[in-house]
């Protein structure tokens, strides 16, 4: 079996194309109605002063804390929108064009889409790049009963993210670029 | 004041401004006499003259440096002692000037003072307004001539005139009678 | 006849020293004393409007307390901002993690059943 390590977009950095970089932050609608269908929303809007004042609550004396202190560095914002439904199918992707629109525009690059026919989750992951540097991230996973859109902005480091592996049950990721692209979504 | 007195002060001041504590003291002691006399017959009791009194020297003490000269202080502590005075007065009910026999020592009456003419004066100050008793005061006490009163107090020149007018209209209608005073010997 | 009147009045109005026991009080809180101005009041008959002193001095201890105060309040919010940024912040990068394993999880199903064709044929 061939073992199939994560580096999914990461892995592709050093070959995708460099491309003139606009703003990595993704104007994501309120999906007020959808809100009010959902038995749970979650809403995080961090940006940079947030994400700063949030630095000096972390203790360094933390393992946890350590770790996220690091991957936080360089970041500018972080953007999250999650919506837990108590039936399938309560939302349309339809819902989420609005966001898929501004990830086809030039700068964003498509690294993985995915789909689990084990849990019927679609996972796409975006990333935008300036200079062979990642500047921002976007990832839209979509799930029968949940969708969620993460928007991460600023330098993301790939050592940093690989050492929060374990601490949020971040899988193991190989920088390592010679390795072949997954395989296409079906 | 002879002049070579007067430039000492001058020397004092100077080093009183640049913080010399014998200096200070020389000079509060130089002007303590006006400043006193002028607060206890503006507001008739000792108590309050004393407060007044350490009120504005504590004044002095902060702001020496605007004082230009010993004349100038001199100045200076008349016009605030007055100025504090009025308000005072004003701010409290008219001061019962109390009479010799009950207050011996009221006005700190020297021992060779005419205890009659000193009750008519205190007659006199008491029926005056701050003011004008503050213009009696200057005259006559401080030997100030009408235009310094003016200055001092920032009245109207017409004004001073006029309450020494009144005030003199006043002390002749209660000394009538009385022996003319003789420069020589006031101790009648 | 002015003249005499006006001698009366310069006699009488002679200046007057005070206590010498004032005079040493006052000497020592003068010369003792820094040079500020700071200003002795008295309470009650002694020196200004009594009303005027306590009011001054409550509001200063007022605006000190209320300063005080909304300097704790100020510290107090402050701290539960950024516990609960701290508290987002990790809500945040879990979820990330959460839905980046779904991705891994998919790829990794993937791969092994390409392999298990692979290895059939």
């Amino acid at each position: 079996m061939r073992k199939y390590t994560l580096p999914l977009f990461f892995a592709l950095l050093a070959s995708a194309p460099a491309q003139a970089a606009p703003n990595p932050r993704l104007q994501i609608p309120s999906f007020s109605g959808l809100a009010q269908k959902a038995t749970e929303s979650v809403t995080i809007t961090l940006d940079p002063a947030l994400l700063g004042l949030a630095v000096k609550f972390l203790d360094g004396n933390d393992p946890q804390d350590a770790a996220t202190k690091e991957a936080l560095k360089g970041l500018q914002g972080i953007y999250v929108r999650s919506y837990t439904f108590d039936r399938d199918s309560a939302y349309q992707q339809a819902d989420i064009d609005a966001v898929r629109t501004q990830l086809a525009a030039p700068g964003w690059n498509r690294m993985v889409e995915t789909h689990s026919r084990k849990t019927h989750a679609n996972v796409d992951i975006y990333i935008m790049l300036d200079n062979h540097q990642a500047i921002g991230l976007a990832l839209i996973a979509s799930e029968p009963r949940q969708f969620t859109i993460v928007n991460i902005v600023g330098a993301i480091d790939l050592d940093k993210l690989h050492k929060l592996e374990g601490q949020f049950g971040v899988p193991k990721l190989d920088s390592d670029a010679s390795k072949p692209a997954p395989a296409p979504r079906k | 004041m002879n002049d070579g007195a007067a430039d000492s002060l001058d020397e004092h001041l100077d080093r009183a401004r640049s913080g010399e504590r014998a200096a200070l003291a020389i000079l509060v002691q130089a002007h303590q006499r006006c400043v006193y006399s002028l607060a206890l017959r503006m507001l008739g009791t000792r108590d309050l003259a004393e407060d007044l009194t350490q009120e504005v020297f504590m004044q002095m003490n902060g702001n020496l440096s605007a004082i230009e000269s010993n004349r100038h202080l001199g100045f200076w502590l008349r016009r605030v002692t007055s100025n504090r005075a009025i308000d005072q007065l004003r701010r409290r009910a008219r001061v019962q000037m109390t009479s010799l026999d009950q207050e011996p020592e009221l006005f700190g009456v020297e021992a060779d003072t005419d205890p009659l003419l000193q009750r008519h004066v205190q007659a006199l100050l008491a029926e005056l307004s701050p003011p004008a008793r503050a213009v009696l005061l200057l005259r006559y006490q401080e030997d100030l001539d009408p235009v310094e009163i003016a200055r001092t107090l920032d009245m109207p020149l017409n004004t001073v005139k006029s309450h020494l007018k009144r005030s003199l209209q006043s002390m002749r209608e209660k000394t009538i009678g009385m022996p003319p005073v003789r420069w020589e010997d006031s101790s009648t | 006849m002015s003249h005499d009147i006006e001698s009366r009045l310069h006699s009488a109005l002679r200046p007057v020293a005070p206590s010498d026991e004032f005079s040493q009080r006052l000497l020592r809180r003068i010369v003792l004393r820094p040079v500020v101005q700071p200003e002795v009041r008295r309470i009650g008959a002694g020196g200004r409007h009594p009303l005027a002193w306590w009011l001054t001095a409550s509001l200063a201890a007022t605006l000190i307390l209320a300063v005080g105060v909304h300097q704790h309040l100020q510290q107090q919010r402050l701290q539960q901002s950024g516990l609960e940024a701290r508290r987002e912040v990790m809500e945040a990068l879990r979820m990330t993690s959460q839905k980046l394993n779904l991705a891994y999880e998919a790829v990794k199903s993937q791969s092994t059943s390409l392999t298990d064709e692979q290895s059939g044929a």
